[in-house]
């Protein structure tokens, strides 16, 4: 599993995980709010330009995040274009595109780690109020950190589960591939379970 | 414990039926089987560890981990017009979960409309007013393009149905909330 994160040493990359995060948040409220308005549409379009030139991706990163997007757009036009008439409907996919843009930039110039250790200290004050939940920041990073690890683990039981299929020749159904993939993840978790247990994380 | 390793191991397998290659279903209509897995997170696991898990998922894909189907991921999923459906994913598991584990054993129509309700009302009913609003539609136009998915949904709500029910009789252990309820 390969984070969409782009490793990189510009003001883009540096800037403080919430600040970043905060003016992308403005910048969406901002669209929304201001729908009509070409001047807020023009206005985001030039920062997030500005910002995938500034990151260090160049043109090449912002046309390679364009491409990423191709079907978003198809997606976004072909309905728009049948209710809508074709000014209207660029308009629309512009201010989406932009938005979409701005929170990729984001995705590149933040590491996960940086994010997610945000996370729990944003968390961590709210302690208190979690623990009522039988929650805590520390339970919640674990967690997320217990997530991550075990998406390869369950695409290995996927794999050999088809292996299994292959030698009985069986078809992949959903049913006869899904069952055996949530029995193996369960039984997984309690082992998982077990194991924190043993080293005495409560 | 075993709740947070259970909700971090459905996560992860949300994440995975939306990487794998769309299975071919009886007619050769290729579906990805993410919305399955949420179905699946509230049938199984309950309300609150249910949710919980599909909160895991998208606090890791809005940090940047390529996790929703295809490979999709990062803070731009939650900005773009389909953000409302992936959030609708939460009260969806939860709702899924309250009716589907109000009694043990597992009663199938009790799972057949926590599956509808939770797993495509709900989700809907998220998704549709984001979209709307994002494309500039209104709410009719956009339900309306939706009534493309809904079959597909159909299918992978009533798939989840058959698995939960296999699942309950092969592996009751994760059922806690239901066999909580009454014994």
């Amino acid at each position: 599993m390969i984070p969409l994160y782009r490793h990189g040493t510009s003001h883009l990359h540096r800037m403080p995980v919430g600040a970043k995060f905060l003016g992308i948040f403005v910048a969406a409220l901002a669209a929304s709010v201001f729908r009509e308005s070409l001047g807020v549409l023009l206005s985001i379009w030039t920062v997030t330009l500005l910002g995938f030139l500034l990151s260090g991706t160049r043109v090449r990163g912002l046309f390679a995040q364009l491409w990423r997007l191709k079907w978003l757009v198809l997606v976004l036009t072909i309905p728009q274009l049948i209710f809508l008439t074709p000014a209207e409907a660029g308009f629309n996919v512009a201010r989406v595109l932009a938005v979409v843009m701005l929170a990729a930039l984001f995705t590149l110039t933040t590491a996960t780690s940086d994010i997610l250790s945000s996370v729990e200290r944003v968390l961590r004050p709210l302690d208190p109020v979690l623990l009522r939940g039988g929650l805590s920041a520390e339970r919640i990073s674990l967690a997320l950190s217990l997530t991550i690890r075990s998406v390869p683990v369950i695409l290995s039981f996927y794999a050999d589960i088809r292996e299994a299929q292959r030698a009985r020749g069986m078809r992949p159904t959903p049913r006869a591939t899904v069952l055996p993939l949530l029995v193996m993840s369960l039984r997984h978790a309690e082992e998982t379970a077990e194991a924190l247990a043993a080293r005495g994380v409560r | 414990m075993r709740s947070i390793a259970q909700m971090a191991m459905f996560a992860a397998l949300v994440a995975v039926l939306g990487q794998l290659p769309a299975i071919p279903l009886a007619g050769g209509v290729p579906i990805t089987l993410q919305t399955l897995g949420v179905i699946l997170a509230g049938a199984v696991l309950g309300p609150w560890r249910g949710a919980g898990a599909i909160v895991l998922l998208h606090v890791l894909v809005a940090a940047g981990l390529p996790l929703l189907a295809h490979g999709s991921g990062g803070l731009g999923a939650f900005a773009g017009p389909s953000a409302g459906f992936a959030l609708g994913w939460i009260p969806g598991a939860f709702l899924v979960g309250l009716i589907t584990q109000a009694s043990w054993p597992l009663r199938l129509w009790r799972t057949i409309t926590g599956a509808v309700l939770g797993g495509i009302v709900v989700v809907y009913a998220c998704g549709l007013p984001v979209m709307a609003f994002q494309m500039g539609l209104d709410l009719q136009q956009a339900a309306l393009i939706n009534l493309a998915f809904l079959p597909g949904d159909l299918v992978k709500a009533g798939i989840a149905v058959a698995l939960t029910h296999s699942l309950a009789r092969a592996y009751p252990a994760p059922f806690t909330h239901a066999r909580r309820r009454r014994q």
